[in-house]
């Protein structure tokens, strides 16, 4: 089959992530380029145009027009140029195969919630659940958490994997859990034993959604969290200590599952309207 | 060309929406300062016979409340919590006094809630003509035919009663025609959506719809014809969306917020059965013969199949899934208001026949203040690539 180059934007709440892929529709993926851009409270729609025609495409050698499909997922509906748009978690299901083929179940952890679901073979999702309204499941509050200690957001895993006493972070609530980390630094403890304290906390809540999904076997983490070493690895201690047979795993680009996902489905979705005789083009007037 | 002309587009939906949302009923009142003495005359969803108000020398107002304009203080006064939102908003509107351009308001036969919606308006109006308009359910035009044509001329005596000037030949024609050409227009505007929904976008061809609700058949009319001239000369890329029809929205409307978050979804909405009124009765209103028995007779003949009028046993749904297949639709989203008993009594038989045809369906539930959609969002994000990914088609 033809080649087909397509685009995946993933614009979540505190970064845009981008891709561009090439698939030939006989099961060859690849990833020809790749952007995160953090937001840092600029317009979401104004840094995913600039990065996919400023940067993106003028760094891979391709012309807008030769994206045969380009997918937008999470906040990316508004996005003018798309072709398509699919619900994140679609997105990140179909990401997170082409990432890591065995994974049976994903947990995306966002900038303001976290979800964990099943998938099968085929990426379709089967069973999920999610954080309730609290941030305490949430990058953000991460974020928060990283600021009050005065510690960037890529120090964060190395520190927490130092600690040696984690400080148990009794709450389960954002408000209440930063008020426990403001005392524990009023108390002395090290900035690794809060870090990881959070961690565990953190890392309970979602392994106990993943196993609320029904997962098993491989599961992979996407989204902004999952380039967080010290919270994956407190996740894989807690599925132990909770004796599942859990096998969560990270990869390194699982911040742009759902962007990878994205455009997957596009190049899905163009053969399929291409067999149909559809043509996707502004129509003139 | 395109750069002006969706420019003027911009601008025309803009006034359309100003118009279709502005709670004062101020083109009401300009069209009341205009023709001094002439009645306006509201009615509530879903139907209302324009074409014999407008006969009558007065302006067919469509009131389908207050959606999130207004805040409800005294309406909910009126109605225990189980019951809908639209009551509460229009006796709020009428309360505020929003509604005295009315001279009168008619309360077709929907559901329980209308008809008691018309008592509390007697007691709280008591010098404004209030009617509730019994719809035949009795399809012979001799029996349901007669009965409606009697309803009819009781209405045009009431109006008369209150100051309308008595229709003559020439009102009929007139007032017949212009709503037969609006009728049209409507249509018109549905088969383009249904044909080419990127170029006419539900929440455009929504305000644009109801701003006749305020506006004489004529400059409704206008206002279509330049709507269509206008999305036909702007160039609007097509996107890879789930064509789908909207089903049990057609008392309490559905906020604006919530089609563009469908269609935002992924969701083309290529039917639906929103504002009813000017596309209720699916045929034209003949001009000869005696224009009571023509309305009586095609409203008879040619209503639309609908929760509020008698279906025969066994075929309830029906209609939807034709209306899908007509629209080529892929899926069927039923949207019902909350508490809303026509809607939701029969959805769980068009659901039987959406899925005895094996088409994909879901439902939610709204309220015409509903300000948080992301619940709905979810459901029709994950509804449109089921059917884009899964479904076949």
């Amino acid at each position: 089959m033809e080649p087909l180059l397509t685009g995946g934007i993933d614009v979540g709440s505190s970064a845009v992530k981008l891709v561009l892929m090439r698939t030939d529709g006989a099961g060859r993926e690849e990833l020809l380029g790749r952007r995160v851009e953090r937001l840092r409270r600029r317009d979401p729609l104004e840094v995913a145009t600039r990065c996919w025609h400023d940067e993106l495409l003028p760094e891979a050698g391709v012309r807008p027009d030769e994206v045969a499909y380009v997918a937008t997922t999470g906040e990316g509906d508004r996005i003018e140029f798309r072709t398509g748009h699919f619900y994140g978690m679609t997105a990140h299901a179909r990401g997170a195969l082409f990432l890591r083929p065995g994974a049976r179940a994903v947990v995306d952890i966002g900038g303001l919630h976290a979800r964990a679901f099943t998938i099968d073979e085929r990426a379709k999702v089967l069973v999920q659940a999610m954080t309730s309204q609290c941030a305490s499941g949430s990058g953000q509050f991460l974020e928060n958490i990283a600021r009050f200690l005065g510690v960037t957001l890529e120090e964060i895993g190395a520190l927490s994997r130092r600690s040696e006493k984690p400080e148990k972070c009794s709450s389960i609530c954002a408000v209440l859990a930063e008020t426990d980390v403001i005392n524990m630094v009023s108390r002395g403890i090290k900035v690794e034993d809060i870090l990881h304290g959070i961690h565990d906390s953190m890392a309970g809540r979602y392994v106990r959604l993943l196993l609320t999904a029904g997962a098993r076997g491989e599961v992979l983490v996407t989204g902004g969290l999952a380039a967080d070493t010290g919270l994956v690895a407190a996740m894989r201690d807690d599925a132990q200590r909770q004796g599942s047979t859990l096998e969560i795993a990270s990869h390194p680009d699982s911040v742009l599952a759902g962007a990878i996902g994205a455009a997957l489905w596009g190049a899905h979705r163009q053969r399929v309207l291409a067999k149909r005789g559809v043509v996707l083009r502004a129509d003139p007037a | 060309m395109s750069q002006p002309a969706a420019a003027a587009l911009a601008q025309l939906v803009e006034r359309a929406e100003a118009l279709a949302y502005d709670v004062e009923y101020s083109a009401v009142r300009a069209w009341k300062e205009r023709h001094p003495g002439a009645l306006a005359i509201g009615f509530v969803p879903v139907w209302a016979p324009r074409e014999l108000i407008a006969a009558c020398g007065a302006l067919p107002v469509g009131v389908v409340g207050g959606g999130d304009k207004v805040e409800i203080i005294k309406g909910d006064a009126c109605y225990q919590s189980y019951v809908c939102h639209l009551p509460r908003s229009v006796v709020e509107l009428g309360l505020n006094g929003r509604l005295d351009c009315l001279d009168g308001m008619l309360f077709p036969s929907i559901c329980d809630v209308i008809r008691n919606l018309s008592g509390v308006w007697k007691l709280l109006f008591p010098n404004k003509l209030s009617h509730y308009l019994d719809l035949p359910q009795d399809f012979d035009p001799e029996i349901g035919g007669d009965f409606f044509r009697a309803e009819l001329a009781q209405l045009v005596e009431l109006l008369v009663a209150r100051g309308a000037r008595r229709p003559t030949p020439a009102s009929w024609r007139q007032a017949i025609t212009e709503h037969n050409e609006n009728r049209h227009l409507v249509e018109e505007l549905h088969a383009l959506r249904r044909e080419q929904p990127w170029r006419v976008p539900t929440s455009e061809a929504y305000v644009v719809a109801r701003a006749g609700c305020v506006l004489p058949a004529t400059e409704h009319s206008a206002l279509l014809r330049d709507y269509l001239a206008l999305v036909r000369a702007v160039p609007r890329a097509p996107l890879d969306n789930a064509r789908v029809v909207v089903a049990g929205a057609f008392c309490e409307q559905p906020p604006l917020d919530l089609l563009k978050t469908l269609e935002r979804a992924g969701c083309y909405i290529v039917g639906d059965d929103f504002l009813l009124a000017p596309r209720f009765v699916r045929a034209d209103v003949p001009l000869e013969g005696d224009p009571l028995a023509a309305i009586a007779n095609t409203w008879l003949a040619h209503a639309q199949p609908h929760a509020s009028v008698w279906t025969r046993a066994g075929t309830k749904g029906d209609d939807l899934v034709a209306l899908a297949r007509k629209a080529g639709a892929e899926g069927v989203l039923f949207a019902a208001p909350s508490f809303c008993d026509p809607a939701l009594l029969d959805q769980p038989m068009q659901e039987a026949a959406c899925g005895r045809a094996g088409l994909p369906h879901m439902h939610f539930k709204y309220s015409e203040n509903s300000g948080q959609f992301q619940g709905i969002r979810e459901q029709a994000g994950t509804f449109a690539d089921a059917i884009k990914l899964w479904s076949g088609a």
